[in-house]
């Protein structure tokens, strides 16, 4: 009886907290989004009022186009790049510990000091990436990289890649040590070509790494925030927003507690759709096993 | 045990050496604002032993938000907070979230202390809820230097002005810096055609949400407003720079005019300090009187506060003389009260300004509901983006301002 009491009391703390933190804020979220409520007096109920708005609302609109923009942009380039690296660094030479370090280098930093350092190198005028295009004579690519609605999205979505794409790296690079030598040895022994052995023998057992990869990316760019925060503010006019800044200016700046809540709502089913897919798909290969 | 003991003594030792405390939450979070309100703290206490002050200071943005979870809190912590004069101020007061503070004149008057135009700003329903502590004028920066060698002289007229526009930019210079990364700047044009063109009195009927923003005499703001859009006089790529990296446009003379409050001096690199200098935003309708905008910073009293006596000793000391001469002399700024002197010759051109001004306003987002601001002010970098498109984007803020005020 004590034997099996023991992991329940251990576990009791941690999932009080648990449910302090995350699960009962959930649950008052969705509340508080069917109410009008400024953060001080009484919320009001209104039912379906704030979601109904939302839908009507172009700037929401365009933070969540915004975010599959992220999506998409994560999917296509941090996965196919960090592959590319990973097996790169997965190759012995010298002072390949110290490229792999180089590359893994933007992961230690936030996104906070990226959005920064990005902002000093996208600057119109004095930016290095503008200062080196006219020097090449190339005045016509410099672009306003982050005053131009138009191109503002693609900016962000670039320097966040400056993190993600060795995140990715060191995903596959775990997944790497699990793909079995033997099999890429009897691929050589079969005279399999590089590209053969990496299409036909390595990429097949990457496949969980590529599950997790492609589902930690597409969940990291529903909840992207930090880099818009600090290199935009969402703007011009709410041009770069995404999902979660969105509801960051009207919950925080604009006192629109529920509607700020509705937007977290939605933000929270469509992250919850990404994660049960993955989860599906984990349990399913265990299943498996 | 042990834990006990050091409870009681504890309990005693606050009992033996009570000293009231005065809890002040404030957004003076840049360093010279900082060190002035330190030093004010400092002089209290020395005059009032009997009390210990404790600042607790946010940055400005964060304290924005986090006010008004300090002030709905059943329980409060602080008993005097920084805040803005005008709306930003009377939302509280409206929903009693903040108390009134007349009792810091004690037997004397508003008057005594404070300008009477001053007076509606601080207070709600006739009673005053704001201590003012200082303010400061809005007007055209420029280099001293740089008019100068071009022999620009500060231009009255709207047409003057866009002259000085054209012969700066023949020089390769850009006419007008901004940046409207944080989008209130923009504001401060908005505010100051809308004041040249309309006046005060329909400038404040809109920021309450009384005019609607399809109303043909706005349209005529946002056409003036135009001709320097259209004709390229202000900086490229604004949204990209926030205030202090635009202002170094104009510290580096690339720039050459910069509408802004008294504070860009704060951030001037001290070689460029003295060549600046400011003008009145030119007159557009000379039948249209003079108005600036004076936002004026201040104190008010949470109706949480624990220690509400406290805090009108703390603010009466504010309202002092001494007190409000100290800190405009540290910070270049106008000292609410009327007894003070303006503290340089920069500040004396600033008070002659607004002396002669018919009426002042506060900030587009000092008047205007903060939800309405937000939606106002990105209307208006899309409008400076796009100035085709203004029908649209003023349809589009009428819609906003329905909802908002719902009327």
């Amino acid at each position: 009886m004590k034997k099996k009491l023991a992991p329940y009391l251990f576990l009791a703390g941690p999932l009080a907290l648990y449910f302090i933190w995350v699960i009962y804020p959930i649950f008052r979220t969705f509340v508080v989004s069917f109410t009008r409520w400024d953060g001080m007096t009484r919320p009001r109920f209104v039912g379906w009022e704030n979601f109904i708005r939302l839908f009507n609302d172009r700037y929401f609109i365009l933070s969540l186009l915004n975010n599959f923009k992220w999506m998409v942009g994560f999917v296509i380039l941090s996965i196919p790049l960090g592959l590319f690296f990973a097996m790169l660094m997965d190759q012995k030479y010298p002072g390949h510990k110290v490229y792999k370090s180089l590359v893994y280098l933007p992961m230690a930093l936030s996104f906070v000091v990226i959005g920064q350092i990005w902002s000093w190198v996208l600057e119109p005028s004095g930016g290095i990436v503008n200062t080196f295009l006219r020097w090449m004579g190339l005045e016509s690519l410099a672009k306003p990289w982050l005053s131009d609605p138009r191109i503002v999205t693609y900016s962000l979505i670039w320097a966040a890649l400056w993190r993600q794409v060795p995140y990715a790296m060191v995903l596959f690079l775990a997944g790497l040590q699990s793909v079995d030598r033997e099999h890429v040895e009897a691929a050589i022994v079969d005279g399999a070509n590089a590209f053969q052995r990496f299409w036909y023998v390595i990429l097949p057992e990457l496949r969980p790494a590529m599950v997790i990869t492609i589902t930690v990316n597409i969940i990291d760019s529903l909840r992207a925030f930090d880099i818009v925060f600090v290199m935009t503010r969402g703007g011009p006019y709410y041009s770069s927003s995404v999902m979660a800044n969105y509801m960051y200016i009207q919950a925080f700046h604009n006192y629109r507690m529920g509607y700020g809540a509705a937007i977290a709502v939605i933000q929270f089913l469509i992250t919850l759709g990404f994660i049960l897919v993955y989860v599906l798909n984990v349990l399913k290969r265990e299943e498996r096993l | 045990m042990k834990k006990f003991l050091v409870l009681v003594l504890a309990t005693i030792m606050v009992f033996v050496f009570a000293k009231e405390r005065i809890v002040i939450n404030s957004y003076m979070s840049d360093p010279a604002p900082r060190k002035a309100l330190a030093e004010l703290v400092e002089i209290f206490q020395q005059k009032y032993p009997e009390y210990e002050v404790v600042v607790n200071t946010f940055a400005h943005e964060d304290f924005k938000v986090l006010l008004r979870t300090w002030l709905a809190s059943p329980k409060g912590t602080a008993d005097v907070v920084t805040w803005f004069a005008g709306e930003r101020m009377r939302y509280f007061a409206e929903m009693g979230l903040i108390v009134p503070v007349e009792e810091v004149f004690e037997g004397a008057k508003w008057e005594d202390y404070f300008p009477e135009a001053f007076r509606s700003t601080c207070s709600y329903k006739d009673k005053i809820y704001f201590i003012p502590q200082s303010w400061y004028w809005w007007g055209v920066y420029y280099r001293k230097s740089v008019f100068e060698k071009f022999g620009i002289k500060e231009p009255k007229t709207w047409d003057e002005f866009l002259q000085v526009c054209e012969t700066l930019k023949k020089n390769g210079i850009v006419p007008i810096t901004i940046g409207t990364k944080f989008p209130w700047t923009a504001a401060g044009w908005f505010d100051i055609l809308n004041l040249r063109i309309n006046g005060l009195d329909y400038h404040i009927a809109l920021t309450a949400g009384e005019v609607p923003y399809t109303d043909a005499k706005l349209l005529k703001v946002f056409e003036y407003w135009r001709q320097i859009i259209d004709k390229g006089y202000l900086l490229p790529n604004h949204t990209a720079y926030e205030w202090q990296e635009a202002a170094t446009f104009l510290f580096r003379g690339q720039a050459g005019m910069y509408y802004m409050g008294q504070f860009i001096k704060d951030v001037a690199p001290t070689e460029v300090k003295d060549d600046l200098d400011f003008f009145r935003f030119p007159i557009i309708d000379p039948a249209v009187a003079p108005y600036e905008e004076t936002p004026i910073d201040g104190f008010m009293v949470p109706a949480n506060a624990p220690n509400k006596k406290g805090a009108i000793v703390f603010l009466r000391f504010i309202a002092s003389k001494e007190a409000q001469e100290k800190f405009a002399k540290d910070l270049g700024r106008l000292a609410a009260n009327v007894a003070v002197a303006p503290p340089d010759a920069h500040a004396k051109k600033g008070l002659d300004m607004i002396l002669a001004s018919a009426g002042v306003a506060q900030f587009y987002d000092r008047d205007t509901n903060p939800e309405m601001a937000e939606v106002g002010m990105n209307a208006f970098i899309e409008f400076m983006q796009n100035p085709g498109k203004i029908t649209d984007i003023l349809k589009r803020l009428e819609a906003e301002r329905k909802r908002i005020y719902g009327k």
